[in-house]
């Protein structure tokens, strides 16, 4: 093989640029804010919307990639790590919060998706749950638990049109995205983002793990983002020293 | 609650308030209720309807119960819709299933994670896209009862199907092309096991917001070659009670710890 096939297409990273812990934020802007988390973080590629800055936590090599708004970009970016060797993703972002009473600002650690998006179905029949690997849910919630962060395990509804969830009202099939969001709260959903889904599908697929962690936004408010990111990086503590102990989860 | 609706008795499972505990194991098969009530402290039969067969008893001094469902996703729901009403919230499915995977022996234990909605029962509640998950906290239970008791063990995803024959025998059907590329996709997705009930409890427990899990003992090969006397042996129900009862009784632990 030679080096240019090596070079995966979309993320122009190669093997042993990215560890095999990714955090997976939408918004390239947010790789830096987590790498500074980092010990020894350092840029490694900015392309089309992937940037890619890798360092270490615990000694272990650990990136973060941003993935672009979407599940079409972001099952490439999965897919490519996966041949990078990759084999634990956190997506890390923001959401709305489905439920009323959600606090503003605290985090959904996600245990499973609804597929209200087209990409996971090139890959499985829809009935197919799009659900978080277990260890890495618990991870998610024993780091919330550490930093004494508001937290909630849930289902998240990724969907593909931002503007279909907060401007339902405009579009001409109002009535039916206004119907399948009352199921979705109904069906006890804590939150709403546009990716999870297709990350937990396609890790499904390739035998890896993949959990997520979302800070959910109720009001007009600011939240502190830091409460996020802080959640996301402790989980990988966490998970890199269970993965060391070489313990079966739990 | 009114006090004519307290004394009135669920109309299919014929069970009233109070004669169940919180925690319910829901096997499929009616006789299989009376041995997985052995193992509780003193157990009793509170009502035979149907194939709904209750008995109650003690976990570690809690009020437990198991009620079976019968086959499929129509009667499963029907079960816990109405031991939701007499007081029920956390259930967990016990039972048998086939392998979906060449690397999962007869004999191990399926802790399932999620369930594919291969099934009708469920979108009666939520649109399709909806997954059908079990409640993180019974699932990590359910995973420590199997490591109690030293059993082989996988936590994944399970096939929730409407039709027993269109697994076992796809080739006789009309649909067998469609039936047999929907096996590989679910294989080709890390499905462990195939059943048919987890996924409507998992979706109707979602919208009845109670918690749901499930641990089903893993019988046959992926490519339903016969098993040997050894492995039939393995899978004995023997081998998956007494890890679902202790795997209860770490959840009930656990709850008592929170509530504290």
């Amino acid at each position: 093989m030679s080096l240019n096939e090596e070079l995966q297409h979309h993320l122009q990273l190669r093997k042993g640029d990215v560890g095999r812990y990714v955090l997976l934020p939408g918004d390239p802007g947010r790789c830096e804010p987590i790498a500074a988390l980092f010990d020894d973080a350092a840029h490694v590629m900015s392309f089309r919307e992937y940037t890619t800055w890798t360092g270490t936590l615990n000694g272990e090599k650990v990136s973060v990639v941003s993935t672009g708004i979407g599940c079409p970009s972001s099952a490439i970016a999965v897919e490519e790590l996966i041949k990078l060797g990759a084999d634990t993703f956190i997506r890390v972002g923001t959401s709305g919060a489905i439920q009323p009473n959600t606090p503003d600002g605290s985090l959904a650690v996600v245990s499973a998706a609804i597929r209200d998006e087209g990409t996971s179905s090139h890959y499985l029949p829809i009935e197919f749950p799009a659900i978080a690997d277990p260890q890495v849910v618990d991870a998610l919630a024993e780091a919330s638990r550490r930093l004494g962060l508001t937290h909630q395990v849930g289902v998240s509804q990724s969907k593909d049109s931002f503007y279909g969830e907060v401007e339902p009202e405009r579009m001409p099939m109002a009535e039916h995205l206004k119907d399948r969001w009352a199921a979705w709260m109904g069906g006890g959903a804590i939150c709403s983002e546009m990716e999870a889904s297709t990350i937990f599908i396609i890790a499904s697929i390739h035998r890896v793990r993949a959990g997520g962690v979302m800070q959910m936004h109720s009001g007009e408010g600011e939240v502190n983002r830091g409460d996020l990111l802080n959640a996301a990086v402790e989980s990988l503590r966490v998970l890199i020293d269970a993965d060391r102990s070489e313990s079966q989860w739990p | 609650m009114s006090s004519s609706e307290t004394n009135d008795r669920q109309y299919h499972i014929q069970v009233a308030p109070g004669e169940v505990g919180r925690y319910v194991f829901l096997p499929g098969d009616p006789g299989r209720t009376e041995p997985i009530a052995r193992l509780f402290d003193e157990p009793r039969l509170v009502a035979k309807n149907r194939e709904y067969e209750t008995w109650s008893g003690y976990l570690d001094g809690e009020l437990v119960s198991v009620t079976s469902t019968g086959i499929g996703c129509p009667s499963a729901a029907i079960a816990m819709e109405e031991l939701v009403k007499v007081g029920a919230d956390t259930f967990i499915r016990v039972g048998t299933s086939g392998s979906m995977q060449p690397d999962i022996k007869p004999g191990t234990l399926g802790i399932i994670s999620g369930a594919i909605r291969d099934e009708g029962t469920s979108s009666h509640y939520l649109p399709i896209e909806f997954p059908a998950v079990a409640d993180i906290d019974v699932t990590r239970a359910l995973t420590l009862g199997a490591r109690a008791m030293e059993r082989p063990f996988k936590v994944g995803i399970s096939q929730s199907k409407d039709s027993f024959y269109g697994q076992h025998e796809p080739g006789r059907m009309p649909i067998a092309k469609r039936l047999a590329d929907r096996w590989d996709a679910w294989m080709a997705g890390g499905a462990i096991c195939s059943e048919m009930e987890a996924a409507a409890l998992y979706i109707v427990a979602a919208t009845l917001g109670v918690r749901a899990g499930g641990v089903m003992m893993i019988l046959g090969h992926h490519d339903m070659s016969p098993m040997t006397p050894e492995e039939q042996a393995a899978g004995s129900l023997d081998n998956l009670l007494p890890s679902a009862v202790a795997g209860l009784r770490t959840l009930i632990e656990a709850d008592r710890k929170a509530a504290a």
